[in-house]
């Protein structure tokens, strides 16, 4: 956190060892690997997959990167994405609404979801793992009961399922919405006194409060964002699937925590960035997408993804004590 | 990071990118020496039922000299068997053989993947119509919730209290099957009754244990029916616990390999499936005639390898009726 | 009374439970289902016990499932070879106590957050099980069901079994030195440390401990049935996290007590039977474990939210 006067190459070399640019390393291999075993991996078609299957999960990550720079977490983010994509569904189905009025009042049940998150873990200053755990639960279990586990919701019009399965100006189409929020959330958390506060709020919460921070309100304000952005990314799901399911979602959460780890952010708070989340999902999908091309299961990229994050963590804390003991020395020797 | 040095990392980025895409405009496909290549997707991995299913398409991939790609979801969610297929979309596969454990949502991809001009075959569970070429039908579904409900009634004299274990509230193709079993109780078993429907999450332990409730809350239950496949041993092993052998029968859909055991005891009277192995022989061989045009939307008959002739009935290749496996006849098969 | 106040309105609550089941459903309360019920938590239990320390001393091990899963197959594998099951018993706790020592490690060692350690571990291993077993049960020899005795005897062994486990582990937090240290570093590792105790050892021994309970409680489930089932094990964490946090222990670390996941434990998996024997329908359970949850959650909040404005 501290930056001390360094030279112009000094300045280069922070970057050269920065956990985003290792990450960016790792990723360029994983591309030049993948390209040389895999000959229809580096297509255009491709590249579309990817960031088409990586979309809901991406902004998942995206919205998870404040939460855990807070030093909280989020494990209901994708039973919440289950609950608002059949929540649309029926809103659509059977309440006759029109498609993007269903649409627009699903980020509202999404955000009253991470209200309910916000205000348990903000009013009652409860943990917010266990909270969300709670929550987790609840939600997928709503999910199961309103539909009974059996009713899915299809069907939908074409002009919505446009939405997450053709194509613009060859990219796909849910691709302008994502940079957009990607944007969004990149300038909310590195260009805004929010982001400051999250940061602040991450590395000493009691500090942050004699700092004059609204502490629950900032926090509050993460969880509730999340829940936006998990109805947002029920809605793309659901257009890209064609159906509304009540086990939509499942096991996002877990990606979501592991590609903001692994993009450099601490589980901790205070420190993380969102290109670094962007670049931890980015290595993950590039590495499940390459797998299914160098003809390997899928098994294989659970477990390398786990290695991954593995390695990552220990190199990074590695890192950080060889860093430290060098300037020990460093010091040492200087006087 | 500063901006100018952001800046510098992106242009490196996407030069990096187009350098990698320039393999957009590949539309090779089979050339005249080029192996087939055919994929075979599970409904999820890691299931006995599919890899003997597996089995049978390895025998039939190496008589016919063809590249076999076996690959499925290892998690639950959804969406997860369209990323796949769009995966094999890219990578160019001759032909997709799905087990389709979401019809609508399934159909999305597998339409995308007819209008690039890969042949569609579905096995086990369909999809849409118009999502694919041919359904390899091993039973319909009527025909699997008939037998079942059938055997259910010879077992009690059509008449008394049973039980059904399921995987999940939420799979489709359990949820049609018991359509046809209430169907087929209330056209033909009116004095027979289902007084619960217990989910087990496709873990036979806890299928032993909604089992072993469902005895002790049910003292008038008479057969429980299980129509997942870890459920049937795990209700056998329940009913044997609870020193109820013989008093409550038990059946359901399972492999011989993991029921002989309590069908030799006489837990299990019956367990109802079909030659798994030959179910993945046809599909693959079905899904190779396709390719190369030996196999048309109008044929009556198939024939596949040594299995011989299979009969079409309009766009489903049937493999033949559920088969009863039982005391005498277990021991004959080893899957 | 006061101490255990959490403890004991979750003891309330089950007392609640289990006298509606016998108003509404009498049916519950026959011996041979329940000790069938008793048995096949007694896994739970022992893992329940292991997470308990594990979020006293304020880590969390999201993995046991995952190692469970591993620990059952490999029992099993060696149990089909014949071995006797003496030795299986070591091998499992043995193979146990090395996956939870590789945690242990990783987090005591580097001074690796201990949720995303074990959430790679958790996905790592996993996987690996699965690509090699591929869903195949293990079927295991004909002695080994209830460890070779009768199915009653074998029973009332293993509940009793895991309560041993639980009274012991529960004497110890409170009377032995090695588990007051648990607690201590739990509520301030600094403070621990100057009081010269050494908080890395006691992290990885509790993430070792884990582990190998978790292997214990995975041969206890293998031999109850002829038949090993690589997917066992799965959603255990989340069941064993849920069960230790309504019983009044605090994720923060420090607080609470071995007793408090046995009634937490005893509340949740009462649920679903008795959601089977009131014939409710079974799509309200994970709803209503998770309103649960958030219930106790929540008490607690209030009652620190009432002690700060007291």
């Amino acid at each position: 956190m501290n930056a001390p006067k360094t030279s112009k190459s000094g300045a280069w070399k922070s970057i050269w060892l920065r956990h985003e640019t290792v990450l960016f390393a790792i990723l360029i291999l994983e591309w030049l690997y993948f390209n040389s075993v895999g000959p229809r991996f580096g297509s255009l078609d491709n590249s579309c997959d990817i960031l088409r299957h990586s979309v809901e999960i991406g902004l998942l990550a995206l919205v998870m990167t404040p939460i855990i720079l807070t030093g909280g977490i989020d494990l209901s983010v994708g039973a919440m994405l289950g609950l608002c994509a059949i929540l649309f569904g029926k809103l659509w189905r059977d309440a006759h609404v029109s498609v993007w009025i269903a649409g627009l009042a699903t980020l509202g049940i999404g955000g009253f979801c991470g209200a309910l998150n916000a205000s348990l873990i903000t009013l009652l200053r409860l943990p917010p793992l266990i909270v969300t755990l709670g929550t987790f639960s609840l939600f997928r279990g709503l999910a199961e009961a309103t539909t009974q586990g059996v009713d899915t919701f299809t069907g939908f019009p074409n002009f919505f399922l446009a939405l997450g399965q053709s194509e613009l100006v060859g990219l796909p189409a849910q691709a302008p919405l994502f940079v957009a929020v990607a944007v969004g959330i990149w300038l909310l958390v590195h260009r805004t006194t929010f982001g400051r506060s999250w940061r602040a709020i991450g590395f000493a919460p009691e500090g942050a409060r004699y700092a004059g921070i609204s502490v629950e309100r900032r926090v509050g304000m993460t969880y509730v964002l999340a829940g936006i952005i998990a109805g947002l990314a029920a809605v793309i799901y659901t257009a890209r699937l064609g159906q509304a399911k009540a086990d939509a979602g499942t096991g996002y959460e877990l990606f979501a925590i592991t590609a903001v780890v692994l993009g450099g952010t601490s589980i901790f708070g205070g420190v993380g960035s969102v290109h670094g989340t962007l670049l931890g999902v980015a290595a993950i999908a590039v590495l499940s997408n390459g797998l299914v091309h160098a003809r390997q299961p899928r098994e294989v990229a659970g477990m390398l993804i786990g290695a991954l994050l593995l390695a990552a963590l220990t190199v990074s804390v590695l890192a950080k004590q060889f860093a430290a003991r060098s300037k020990i020395g460093h010091a040492r020797h200087s006087t | 990071m500063t901006m100018p040095k952001t800046f510098a990392l992106t242009l490196l980025a996407v030069g990096v990118l187009l350098a990698g895409c320039s393999k957009s405009t590949d539309t090779s496909n089979t050339a005249s020496g080029k192996k087939l290549a055919i994929a075979l997707m599970p409904k999820s991995k890691g299931n006995a039922y599919f890899i003997s299913c597996k089995a049978g398409a390895e025998k039939a991939a190496k008589e016919l000299g063809l590249e076999l790609i076996f690959d499925g979801p290892t998690d639950p969610d959804p969406a997860k068997q369209n990323e796949i297929i769009e995966n094999w979309i890219t990578l160019g596969v001759d032909a997709i053989a799905a087990a389709c454990e979401n019809r609508e949502g399934i159909s999305t991809a597998l339409r995308k993947a007819r209008a690039k001009e890969i042949k569609v075959i579905t096995f086990d569970s369909d999809a849409s119509q118009d999502a694919r070429d041919f359904f390899v039908n091993q039973a319909t579904p009527e025909g699997i919730g008939n037998t079942l409900m059938d055997e259910a009634a010879r077992l009690t004299g059509s008449e008394g209290e049973f039980a059904i274990i399921t995987a999940s509230l939420t799979a489709a193709n359990m949820n049609e099957w018991q359509k046809y079993i209430e169907a087929r109780r209330s056209s033909k078993y009116p004095n027979m009754k289902m007084v619960a429907l217990r989910p087990c999450d496709d873990l036979k332990d806890k299928a032993q244990a909604e089992a072993t409730a469902l005895l002790s809350a049910n003292p008038n239950l008479k057969l429980i029916m299980a129509i997942c496949s870890p459920a049937v041993p795990g209700a056998a092993e329940a009913v044997k616990q609870a020193g109820k052998t013989g008093q409550v029968k038990v059946i359901g859909l399972g492999l011989p390999s993991e029921n002989r055991r309590y069908v030799k005891e006489g837990v299990t009277d019956s367990v109802i499936l079909w030659k798994t192995e030959d179910l993945g022989y046809l599909t693959l061989y079905a899904a190779q005639a396709l390719a190369n045009g030996s196999l048309k939307p109008s044929d009556k008959t198939f024939k596949a390898g040594q299995l011989g002739e299979f009969e079409i009935q309009g766009d489903n290749i049937l493999l033949g009726k559920p088969f009863i496996f039982n005391k005498e006849n277990i021991d004959q098969f080893n899957f | 009374m006061k101490t255990h106040f959490r403890e004991l309105s979750v003891a309330a609550a089950f007392l609640l439970v289990l006298l509606a089941m016998a108003c509404f459903a009498p049916s519950f309360y026959h011996a041979q289902p329940l000790l069938s019920l008793a048995t096949r938590e007694s896994p739970t239990l022992l893992i329940a016990c292991g997470m308990a320390l594990v979020i006293i001393c304020r880590q969390i091990d999201i993995s046991v499932g995952s190692q469970f899963a591993i620990c059952s197959v490999c029992s099993g594998l060696l149990a089909a070879m014949h071995w006797p099951l003496v030795l299986v018993l070591f091998a499992s706790l043995g193979l146990g106590l090395a996956l939870g020592a590789l945690n242990g490690l990783l987090v005591a060692g580097l001074r690796l957050p201990s949720i995303v350690v074990t959430l790679a571990t958790m996905v790592t291993w996993r996987e690996a099980l699965r690509w090699k077993r591929q869903g195949e049960f293990v079927n295991l020899p004909d002695g080994a069901q209830w460890f070779g005795l009768h199915q009653v005897q074998g029973q009332l062994m293993m509940v009793a079994m895991a309560l041993t486990v639980l009274v012991l582990l529960a004497l110890t937090t409170k009377h032995v030195a090695a588990g007051r240290f648990v607690y201590a570093v739990g509520s301030d590792a600094e403070a621990a440390r100057l009081a010269g105790i050494r908080p890395q050892l006691v992290t990885f021994s509790v993430f070792a401990f884990m582990g190998a309970l978790t292997g214990l409680a995975a041969l206890i489930n293998a031999v109850q049935s002829p038949q090993v089932d690589p997917k066992s094990g799965t959603g255990l964490e989340l069941k064993a996290i849920a069960a230790v946090v309504v019983g009044g222990v605090a994720i923060s670390g420090g607080r609470g007590s071995l007793w408090g996941a046995f009634v937490g434990l005893l509340l949740l998996a009462c649920v679903s039977p008795a959601l089977t024997h009131l014939h409710l329908p079974p799509y309200w359970e994970r709803a209503l474990q998770g309103a649960i949850i958030l219930l106790a959650v929540v008490a607690d909040g209030l009652r620190a939210r009432r002690e700060r404005f007291a």
